[in-house]
Parts: C-alpha cells; sequence; structure tokens
C-alpha cells in the first residue's frame, strides 16, 4: 500500500475511533445527559464582566446579569472596562449595583479578569464577556455542583444568539453540536475549555492558582487544564443556558478561529507533560492526544482532498494542450461508469461510515438539546460537508502560524 | 493529588468497535472489487468468443470467396473493437487503484486480456490485406512508471474518438510479464516508453497529436 493511502486510512480510522468513543459514552450515560443537581444552599457568587469597546452589547449583557433568578445579596457583578475608546465605561457605570474598574491601558482579558478576582468577595467566580446574554435560572442551575469538593468549575450550554444569516447558522449547529460534545467530556472527566460565556468556577481554587494566565492566547483553556493539573474536575450542565453573539462576519469568524486554534496549539505544548500521561486519567490518555491527533488527520484529509482535485485539474489542463485545446475531450472525458466504479472504492465506503457517525452524532445533539431538527436541517446537512472544509484551513492557518512564530495578540 | 478518571474499559472498547468497523469497510471494499473482477471477467468471455467466430469467419474464406466473407469479417472486427476499448479502459483505470493492483485475479484478467490483444492485431492486419480494411493498427507499449505514457494514452483515446474506425490502438503493458508481448517487444526491439508501432513502423518516446494523425491519414486517407 502506498505510504499517504496508508496515512489517510489511518486518520479515517481516528476519525471513527472517536466517533465509537462518543457513541459509547452516549448509550452508557443514557440518563446522566439531563442530571440535576439541587443546591442545598445558595453559595455567594461574583460575576466578572471583562469589556473591551463592547458598547453596542455591554447594556445587554449587564441587564442580563442583573436579571438572574438569584437573590440579590448573594450576588456581586463587577464590570472591568478594560481600556476601552468607546462608550462601554460610560454604559456600565450606568446600572446601579454595578461595581466598575476601569483600566487605564487596554491590557488584555486575563488582566481584567485578574483584577476583578482581587476584590471579588463571592465564594464563586463566575467570567462572563461582554457580548454575552444568559437565561435567568442558569446559575441556580449550576451551583449545586459545587457541594462536591472536588468540582472546580462548572460550565453551561452555549447557543448561538438569534441567528440570523447563513453563517450564524452553521455556527448555531456548531454550537449544538458542542453541547451534547462538552456534556461527553464531562463524563470522561476531560472538560479541557471553561468559556468565558458564564462559566463558573470556585473562587479559592482560581486563588490557589494564581489566577487567569496574562500570557495566553486562550486564558480559558488554560485554566481549564491548569484545575485539571490541581486534581479538580470540571462539570456541565446541559439545561443551564448562556447565548454567545457570534461573528456574523467570515473576516471575524476568522479571526476568532485563528486565536482560538493558536491557543489550543500554545496550550496543548504548555501542557505537553499530560499527554499520553495515566495520571491525567481521560484527559491525559484519550482527549488531549485526540485533540492533537485529530487536527493532524482532519490536515491530512484535507490535503489529500484539495492535493487529488488540484492535480486533476492541472492535469486536464495540460491534457487540453495536448490535443490543442479541443474542448470537446472534456465531455468525452466525463466517463460516468468510471465514475461510478470509482465511487464504490473502498476508501469512500471508509469515508461514509465516518459521515454517517458525524451525522447521527449531530442528530442526536439536536435531539438532546429539545431543537426543532428539522427546521435546521438544512443548516446541519451543509455544516457536515462545508465546515470541516473550513475549520481545517483555519486550523492548519493556526498551525502554520505557530510554527511561524508569528506575534500572540487577539 | 486527586486520582483523575480513567475509563479505559471505554477506551479499548472502541478501540475493538472501531477495528470491527475498519475490517467490515475493509471486507466490504475487498467484496466489492472481486465482484468488479468478476464482471470483468465476463466482459473477456464474451470478447474471446468474438475472436474465436473471427478465427471461425476467415475458415470461410477458401470456400465462400471475399465478397461474401469480408463484410461479416469487418462488422465482427468492429464489435471486437468497441468491446476491446471498453475492456481496455475498465483495465487501466483498476490498476491506477492501489487496492486492486496486486489481486492476483487481476493479474490474470490483464494476461487474458494482452494475449487476446495480441491475436486480435494479428486478426486486424489479415483483414488489411484480404479485405482492404482502410485502417491504421497501432501497437501501444506503455509502462507503470513511464512519466509520459498517461499523456500518450490520452492522446491516443483523443484520436480514437475523433479518427474512429480508421485507427485501431492495441495497448500493451511492455514491462508485464507475458510471453506473447515479449515476444512483440523483442521483434520491434522496444527499448523506451512509451513508444508506438504503427502499421508496422517503430516511434520511440512520446508521439504528439499532429505527428500521429499526420500518419495515419497519410496511410488511410483522410
Amino acid at each position: 500500500m502506498h505510504w499517504a493511502t496508508a496515512i489517510n486510512y489511518f486518520a479515517w480510522y481516528v476519525f471513527v475511533f472517536i466517533s465509537v468513543v462518543w457513541i459509547i459514552l452516549m448509550i452508557e450515560n443514557k440518563k446522566g445527559f439531563l442530571e440535576e443537581r439541587k443546591p442545598k444552599r445558595l453559595p455567594s457568587a461574583s460575576v466578572l464582566i471583562p469589556a473591551y469597546n463592547e458598547e453596542k452589547t455591554i447594556g445587554k449583557t449587564i441587564r442580563s446579569v442583573l436579571g438572574l433568578n438569584y437573590p440579590k445579596n448573594k450576588l456581586e457583578i463587577i464590570v472591568i472596562n478594560d481600556g476601552s475608546k468607546d462608550k462601554t465605561g460610560k454604559i456600565a457605570e450606568g446600572f446601579a449595583g454595578v461595581k466598575v474598574l476601569h483600566n487605564k491601558k487596554n491590557r488584555g482579558k486575563a488582566c481584567s479578569l485578574n483584577r476583578g478576582l482581587k476584590i471579588a468577595k463571592g465564594e464563586l467566580i463566575v467570567c462572563i464577556d461582554a457580548d454575552s446574554l444568559v437565561e435567568p435560572d442558569i446559575l441556580k442551575k449550576m451551583v449545586g455542583y459545587f457541594k462536591d469538593p472536588k468540582i472546580g468549575a462548572v460550565t453551561p450550554a452555549l447557543k448561538v444568539w438569534n441567528p440570523k444569516n447563513f453563517l450564524e447558522k452553521i455556527q448555531y449547529a456548531e454550537y449544538i453540536l458542542n453541547i451534547f460534545l462538552r456534556k461527553a467530556l464531562a463524563f470522561l472527566d476531560s472538560i479541557h475549555v471553561t468559556p468565558g460565556v458564564f462559566s463558573v468556577y470556585r473562587k479559592d481554587v482560581l486563588e490557589k492558582a494564581g489566577g487567569f494566565d496574562e500570557s495566553n492566547l486562550t486564558e480559558d483553556m488554560e485554566i481549564a487544564l491548569r484545575i485539571h493539573e490541581m486534581g479538580y474536575k470540571i462539570e456541565n450542565n446541559l439545561d443551564a443556558v448562556s447565548y454567545t453573539i457570534c461573528p456574523d462576519r467570515w473576516k471575524n469568524l476568522f479571526k476568532q478561529r485563528i486565536r482560538w486554534y493558536r491557543g489550543a496549539l500554545q496550550n496543548t505544548i504548555k501542557y505537553r507533560h499530560m499527554l499520553f500521561n495515566p495520571k491525567y486519567g481521560n484527559l491525559g490518555l484519550f482527549l488531549l492526544p485526540m485533540n492533537f491527533i485529530t487536527v493532524l488527520a482532519i490536515i491530512t484529509v484535507f490535503f489529500v482532498f484539495v492535493w487529488t482535485y488540484v492535480t486533476m485539474f492541472t492535469d486536464m489542463i495540460w491534457k487540453l494542450y495536448l490535443v490543442n485545446w479541443d474542448i470537446s475531450t472534456v465531455f468525452q472525458g466525463i466517463n460516468l461508469m468510471g465514475m461510478v466504479d470509482s465511487f464504490v472504492s473502498a476508501s469512500l465506503i471508509f469515508s461514509l461510515v465516518g459521515i454517517i457517525l458525524g451525522a447521527y452524532m449531530l442528530y442526536k445533539s439536536f435531539q438532546l438539546n429539545k431543537e426543532r431538527v428539522r427546521s435546521y436541517k438544512k443548516t446541519y446537512l451543509i455544516y457536515l460537508i462545508v465546515i470541516p472544509l473550513i475549520y481545517t484551513a483555519f486550523w492548519g492557518l493556526a498551525l502554520l502560524a505557530e510554527v511561524l512564530r508569528l506575534k500572540r495578540k487577539w | 493529588m486527586r486520582e483523575k478518571r480513567l475509563d479505559l474499559g471505554v477506551l479499548v472498547s472502541a478501540l475493538l468497535i472501531s477495528g470491527l468497523l475498519f475490517g467490515a469497510g475493509f471486507l466490504l471494499g475487498y467484496t466489492l472489487n472481486k465482484e468488479r473482477m468478476i464482471s470483468l471477467e465476463k466482459d473477456i468471455r464474451g470478447i474471446t468468443k468474438d475472436v474465436e467466430n473471427f478465427q471461425l469467419q476467415f475458415l470461410f474464406f477458401d470456400v465462400l470467396g471475399e465478397n461474401s466473407t469480408c463484410p461479416l469479417l469487418l462488422n465482427t472486427l468492429s464489435r471486437i473493437n468497441k468491446e476491446s476499448y471498453k475492456i481496455g479502459s475498465k483495465l487501466t483505470r483498476y490498476g491506477s487503484e492501489t487496492e486492486i493492483k496486486d489481486y492476483n485475479d487481476y493479474i490474470a484478467l490483464k494476461r487474458e486480456y494482452s494475449r487476446l490483444l495480441i491475436s486480435y492485431w494479428l486478426l486486424a492486419n489479415k483483414l488489411k490485406d484480404v479485405c482492404n480494411l482502410n485502417a491504421s493498427t497501432v501497437i501501444y507499449f506503455f509502462s507503470d512508471k513511464c512519466s509520459r505514457c498517461s499523456d500518450q494514452g490520452f492522446v491516443l483515446t483523443y484520436l480514437k474518438n475523433k479518427l474512429k474506425e480508421r485507427i485501431l490502438i492495441f495497448a500493451l503493458d511492455g514491462e508485464f510479464d507475458e510471453p506473447s508481448i515479449q515476444v512483440l517487444k523483442n521483434y520491434y526491439n522496444i527499448k523506451e516508453y512509451p513508444a508506438l508501432v504503427i502499421d508496422g513502423e517503430v516511434y520511440l518516446g512520446f508521439l504528439p497529436q499532429e505527428k500521429i494523425e499526420k500518419i495515419v491519414c497519410e496511410h488511410t486517407g483522410c
């Protein structure tokens, strides 16, 4: 067998393996998905809202946090205005019962969070970006998990707020799938990101960790890995829902993803001692290495795909030249039987196994989220085909950027 | 340091299940390839009969004379011509797929087909003599490793589509371990690929489309 074929098969094997792990987890934990943990008492909580030039959305975010169904005397809201050049600070000052800290210069999200952490009085710390919204019951649904002293953080289910255009709808489907995957990760004790969209932390754990890493591209992944390293667990509640306003333009989505993926690479390298280390359980033996291998696998499959089509195309041009640009050959070249024949070749069957498993998972995740599967059918079919290609390109670029050691900024 | 959760059971069983799924995929692929070989074999059986028929029809010559035998022979020739082209392109397509190339069945079929092509070539030459068949015969020697063979093959396919009955192409894998091919190769002294033998004349190396067309036109009169 040709080595490229072998690598391609290996990549597909990785996809099938990961899908099977998810499906086993789903069957094993059928009831666990919607399990609730009711709190015996409500601990005090400080909500940190770091904001940089968010005048359009910060008002909505603060209003939705103020609307939380939680005793007011146990809730503290701190906005950290990170040197915004717009009206962000002024808007925040306008709300009663909200503390506002101002950074003189723009110093980054992690730095802002650390500043808020220093003055926060709550037993729990909640981080929420200034472009996010929450459902009123979200905090009540999450604090119950902290009865277990081993739990260091809890993440909610993340959805896209009011998706309108094609790009937002694609991301909507992606987030729905991720809700399901994050819960499955919780069963494995391997949640490796606590997104800044209403993740709740134990304050003493954050303090013991020394706060957020200010030199990191994705501080929400870094802190999650550190919490695991300290031996704490991270939980997830599917039923606690927060919303994020996602990029509605390709350029912004591109920027966001490049930052995420470069951050993920950076942190995988930083925490490489966890890779294949049984001391870190599923996280070390399965999730972190698989994350890495999957990226390589996706890039491989992508490049094999692109390579095949690019060579096919250049070959076609060259052959047209050989017959003096007689265009009629192009149509002769389309051999219907040949296409049917190659369609049933063995490699395609592997791809099909992978795609069917992926589609099943997507369907299941929609079902679990009680989403109207039918109305989003088109979107998630497109998602299944288009997004892997686009995101692979993002990953490839992120890898390239990391290799070239471009200046890390976001 | 608290213990982190490790579900070795889940991971190992997932490894096994995905292995099984993959094995099933391989098996299915193998079965499908086998099936394709069987259908190819059927095609070759069909054309073998035509070639045998051809040989039988030649025997009519002495008894019936060329006037009544030639139309019959030319008719059979054109049928074989179409069929053999189809089989040939199927074989080359399968040959380009790494999974099939090493199958014993594939090699056996390729051998049978090569022999058939050679007898077809011999008969076509005879027909040119006795029935005034107005066509050029082109033996095309190729090899897997040769870089310009795919170009030459493409040009020949193009010409076949353009010149139709006036060109008969016999594509033989020069590196294939088949004595009858080696005999032809030695006879025409083929040392490199691609190589063409157009109506008995040898051309080594890639031959552009215009040149082949010109030669064929000279021989058959366009």
